[in-house]
Order: structure tokens, then sequence, then C-alpha cells
């Protein structure tokens, strides 16, 4: 008796045990976007793991964070923008406290004193950046950017507004990234001329990006009957502004823009400033589609993080969802969501890499949140960076694992296919290309195909042609005979 | 029975090729046969149920998972005998001649190039790559202008009218045909509500017996 209560005990303990082995510290489902648009289920690639908030390790009772408004990791420091405590928090690989900037200081570790002999004293910092040379910190409140030393906190450069701006876009510095070459690429609130860029000195260069608002027909109908007079009193369509600008490392600059008028939601620019992001994904780089699972608003973002191989993420606003795409445009997975439960967010503003954690800032509940691959989400990256690397063997071997993990990640098998293209295996390559319901790849295996039949068996196609070929004449033939004949008669 | 339908369907080729002198014989002289008419019909009701499954990958952007052989079946038929019968009441208002069995007749004899085309097309669409696939394209559409010239040709013999008025008439048929579904949903909608009355009339009365 006692055999059994202890074995129904087990059993039971058994029914409990999750399944999910892919994904240990969530039951959430993660859901991705197919070829007819619509959500299919997909295994999580992300999972919380840590939640830097109140007081940060290895401080005191006065580093403690009351707001996230940009999060931003380099080379083992991780930079989080307070703009509520007026501080900008370094941390190291481990989420433990380097240092508090909050007064700034010059070399010899005096307090920076300005012209008009006031402290310099961080302002509401929206925007942090960091690269081998300086920390970037936007000191929104006070309308100027530190350019700090990276080893020691002293003060470097101050960029104020430039003399030689033009434009009427106020110089209020929200957000900032840098480029290989040290151009600096500020975005200021709600600015209709679009991105400022400033040269390494800190003088302006130019307004940087285009941003085409959506106009209507019916809008150009009546303006276009308009008179002058009545054109003064309608509503003005300006172009809508950039939220956020993050750049590569092949120096493009990526963009996002929260306002729905936009007629794209994300950027990537060359140097002239266009638009060249890649869209061969099932669907464009939208967040969720309108046949989503739920309502069919646009999304919008407010961050953008990319990654050494292209990957990159974007932070969602309206659903608070973050959205993973790759180089191609490709959604690799969807994490996070709207909620007070973990791994949700309240008010997501920024987003970066950690390696392969993402960390997501999060204004109201005054935390980053860190989430860490799962084991699929580990294999997808890998299998990403590999591939980007063009290392396509040991890209398609993993994606051969993700897809047995997951049937319905229908970019993987494109993957795979792609592969076997490149060795001329075009049978299997169009079974993938079927299964990743690539058309265009499809076509190519199929063209290769094809002609490797012909080839086989070209004597049967020779033979058929020749003999339509005498077919014809002798038709030509017998056909003349018969006029002759009739002419004859 | 079997022997006149293969006679007219050999007929029929005339037509196609000949469709003023072909229709013309067909209207009057007898060689109409509205039989062959609705097999052709079914015929492309059922091709429409092939492409939908069989058209090569490259140009196929049916969802397979949705797919449903009797509404493709009716759906691939409807817009036809939806425009019989609104040609057939414009024209038999505007004095035209034709009895519907001469539009039946006109309209499906017309679709008879389309179906061969069409059933072509299905085939060589499975060895094609997507550059190729345009030059389906336009043998598709040449499928199409070629139904409309005939359909054209066919009802000017049917109803003895001039190129203009068919002109006219054509026009005035679309017209027909979408006060026809808006009716046909109209009476649809008012059926469901009459039902649900009755129904709901029903099981209150049977509760509170």
């Amino acid at each position: 008796m006692k055999k059994r209560i202890l074995s129904l005990c087990l059993l039971i303990l058994l029914c409990f045990t999750f399944a999910t082995a892919y994904a240990e510290h969530t039951n959430d489902s993660s859901y991705i976007y197919d070829f007819w648009g619509s959500a299919n289920e997909s295994l999580n690639a992300f999972e919380l793991s840590k939640v830097i908030s109140g007081q940060i390790e290895g401080g005191t009772e006065e580093n403690v964070i009351q707001s996230v408004d940009d999060v931003y990791y380099h080379n083992g420091r991780l930079y989080i923008a307070d703009a509520v405590a007026n501080k900008v928090f370094v941390l190291d690989d481990d989420y433990k406290l380097i240092r508090e900037i909050k007064i700034i200081r010059d070399a010899e570790g005096k307090i920076v004193v300005n012209d008009d002999n006031k402290q310099a004293i961080l302002s509401a910092p929206e925007g942090v950046y960091a690269n081998d040379q300086y920390i970037y910190i936007c000191d929104t409140g006070n309308n100027r950017i530190f350019l700090l030393n990276p080893e020691t906190y002293a003060l470097e450069m101050e960029v104020d507004k430039p003399e030689n701006m033009v434009g009427s876009t106020e110089f209020v510095p929200s957000k900032i990234a840098v480029d290989n070459a040290g151009r600096m690429f500020v975005v200021v609130k709600s600015s209709t001329e679009g991105i400022i860029e400033l040269n390494t000195d800190g003088s302006f260069s130019r307004y940087f990006g285009v941003n085409s608002p959506k106009v209507s027909l019916v809008d150009v109908f009546w303006k276009s009957i308009a008179t002058d007079e009545q054109k003064k009193q309608m509503a003005k369509t300006y172009a809508p502004a950039f939220v956020n600008v993050q750049t590569d490392s092949d120096g493009f600059v990526y963009a996002v823009t929260t306002d729905t008028a936009s007629e794209e939601m994300v950027f990537r620019f060359n140097a002239k400033g266009e638009n060249v992001l890649r869209k061969f994904g099932y669907s464009e780089q939208l967040g969720d589609l309108p046949s989503g699972p739920e309502d069919t608003s646009k999304s919008t973002f407010a961050d953008v993080a990319v990654s050494d191989y292209g990957v990159y993420a974007l932070l969602d606003t309206l659903r608070n969802r973050v959205f993973l795409y790759n180089f191609d445009g490709n959604l690799l997975t969807v994490f996070g969501g709207k909620g007070d439960i973990e791994g949700t967010f309240n008010t997501p503003t920024s987003i970066c890499w950690h390696g392969n954690n993402l960390i997501v800032g999060d204004s109201k509940l005054a935390s980053a949140f860190v989430f860490t691959t799962t084991d699929f989400g580990a294999l997808v990256l890998d299998a990403e960076e590999k591939y980007f690397n063009g290392d396509f063997n040991a890209a398609s071997a993993l994606n051969e694992k993700i897809v047995s993990m997951n049937a319905n990640y229908d970019h993987a098998y494109v993957s795979i296919g792609k592969n076997y293209l490149m060795r001329d295996e075009y049978k299997r390559a169009m079974e993938y290309f079927k299964l990743g319901n690539d058309k265009t790849y499809y076509s190519t295996a199929f063209g290769g195909y094809r002609n490797l039949l012909i080839q086989k068996y070209f004597p049967i196609f020779a033979i058929v042609f020749l003999a339509f070929v005498v077919w014809v004449l002798w038709t030509e033939f017998a056909y003349h005979k018969k006029q002759k004949q009739l002419e004859e008669l | 029975m079997m022997k006149k339908l293969l006679e007219d369907f050999k007929y029929l080729l005339h037509v196609i090729t000949h469709p003023f002198d072909g229709f013309y014989e067909v209207r009057f002289r007898g060689k109409k046969n509205v039989y062959l008419g609705a097999i052709i019909l079914i015929l492309y009701g059922l091709l429409a149920i092939i492409k939908y499954q069989y058209t090569g990958f490259i140009m196929n952007n049916n969802p397979m998972f949705r797919m449903n052989s009797i509404t493709t079946f009716l759906f691939g038929i409807f817009p036809f005998i939806l425009f019989c019968i609104s040609n057939w009441s414009v024209t038999a208002i505007f004095e035209g001649s034709g009895k519907f069995s001469d539009i039946f007749t006109v309209v499906t004899y017309a679709l008879f190039p389309k179906l061969v085309l069409d059933a072509v097309i299905v085939i060589l669409s499975n060895v094609v790559t997507k550059e190729e696939a345009t030059i389906l394209s336009a043998i598709s559409a040449f499928g199409a202008v070629y139904f409309a010239f005939l359909v054209f040709a066919g009802l000017c013999v049917a109803h003895e009218y001039t190129a203009a008025t068919n002109i006219v008439m054509i026009i005035a048929t679309f017209v027909a045909a979408i006060i026809i579904i808006f009716l046909a949903i109209l009476y649809i909608t008012l059926i469901q509500k009459v039902v649900s009355f009755a129904v709901t009339f029903g099981s209150e009365f049977m509760k509170r017996w």
C-alpha cells in the first residue's frame, strides 16, 4: 500500500515537471510570423535572468536607481542613464556598481565650473553612449553633451549648441550615437529636421536622415484646391521625428521613431542619409503585423540595439515587446509584453546588447532587465553569427538543430536551403526552400535542378525536337506535293 | 446524344476561331448545345480547384491549409452564371433578341480557349523558374482578353446588337450584377432574421409551455 501511495506521489510529481527543457526560467510562449503573416507558436529565445533596480549591488544607500532612460554597454561597462536621479551609473560585467557620475570633474579631480560660475552637474541625462575613446552623456536638462574619459571619468570635452548650427531645431540632446570616425549623431526630441550630425570637434555638420510622413490622397486634393488663406489655417504636415539612434560596426546609423504618421518605423542610414534597411524577410520590419494575435495598430519603436553580426532588437512601446531581426530582416523572435509580472515591461525606454544578453531599461519600473538566451536562443544567435561571418556550413548545422527544436521556424529552413544551393545540391535545397516558403531561392534552385535534368536526358529532348522538325518539314513537303498534283490536274 | 455532343464540340473549335460566323450558326442555325456549354463550365470549375492546388510552387500563392474545394468550385463558376443572368435581365428589357440559353452558350463557348490555356499553364507552371513565370502570366492574360473578345462578339450576334449598343449593354450588365449581389445579400440577411425570429419564438414557446 505504501509503495502504491509513493508511486502515485511520484507520478503526480512527474506530471508537474516541466517539459520545456529549452527555456528553464520562463513559461511564456513566443510566436513568429510566417509567409502568410499569421503568428505561429515558437520557442522562447530569451528569458529574464536578472533585474537591476533599487540600490545597486556594490553601492551604498545613495546609489539607488530612480528611472532608467538609457542603457548602453561597451567593453565591460554597462552605463545606465537615470533622468530622475540625475545620474549615470557605471556597472561592470556582473552588474556591480563601479561608479556613479553626477558631478563632472576634470583631470585633476576638481569639479568643473562653467563660465557663469555654476558647477557642472548632470540634469536629467536621457542618453549615454561609449566607445574606446569617450563616454558620451547627453545632459538633456542643460542642453549639452559631456565627453568623459572612460578610465578616469574626467571631462575631456563639453559640447554646447554649436555656433554654426542652422535650422529651427533647439539643441536639446536626448540620445546620442557615435560612428567609427567619431562623428556624433544626436537625436533631439520632436525635431522635424532630422538627426543632428556633429563633427568630432563638436561643430555642426548637417541634419542627417530623411523621414517622410504619410500623406493621404484626400489631403493632397484639398490642399490643391485651397486658397493661400485657407492653407495657412490648415494643419501642417511635419516630418516625423526620430526618437533614438544607434550605430553599427559598419558605420551605418540605425534610427527608430514612435510617430505612427511616419511611413517607415525603422531606418538604417548610409552615409548619404538614405534608408538602406534590408527587407528580405517574410514581412517588413513592422513589429506586430496587422494580422497579429491582438489588435491591428502599428508597433512603435523606442530604441534599437545592433549586435556585431547584424542582429538588431527593436523595442516596441505599444505592446512593450522586443522584436529581434537578423541582417536580412527576418524576424528571429519576440519576447516581453505589457504587464506587471516578471519578464514584462511598463514603460520600456531603451535596449542594448551585452554579449548575447539583452538589457532592457524601464523608466516607470526604474529597472534594467537582463535577458539571457535560452538554449534555443543561443543556437539562433550562434547560427546568425556564423552565417553573417560566412561560415555557412556551421550555420547550416546549427539551423538543422534549430528546426529539430522548433518546426515553425521557417527562416531556418531557408538558411539551410541556401547552404545546399551553394553546394549545388539543388534537390535538397528545393525541399528546404519549399518548407521555408521562399519562392525566389526555390526558383534559383529549381533552375539549376532543371538544367541538370536537361543535361542528363539531353538525347531524349534532342530526339523529340528532331522528330518535331522532321514532322513539320514532312507536312510542308506533303502539302506542296498535294498542291502540285492539284495544279497538274 | 453523345454523337451530337462530339459533333458540336468539333464545331466549337470552328466557333472560337471564327467567332462572328460561328456564333451566327450557333444562334440561328441550330448548332447550339447547352449541354456542351454546361460541361465546359463544370470543367472550368474543376480546373479552378486543380489550379488552386497543383499550380507550381513558384507561381502558387494559395494557402493550402485553407483550401476548400467546394467554395473554390463555386467561386470559379459563379461570376459567369451571374454574368449570364444579369446580361439576360438587362437585354430582355432593351430589345436583345437572345434567349438565356443563347447567352449561356456564348459565355461558356467563349470560355473554352481560356479553359485550355489555363490547363496548359497549370502544367507548365511546374517546370518554370520565376523569370519565366511572367511568360505564363502573359499567356493567361491573353486567354482572358480572348475570352472577353469572344463574349463580345458572341453577344453582338446573339442579341443582334451593333458594337456600340453592345458595349453599353455590357456596362449595364455589370451594374445589374452589382444590384443582383446587393439584393441577394439583402435577401439572405432578411431571411436569416426571419429564421432566427422563428427559432427564438419556438424555443421560448416550448420553454414556457
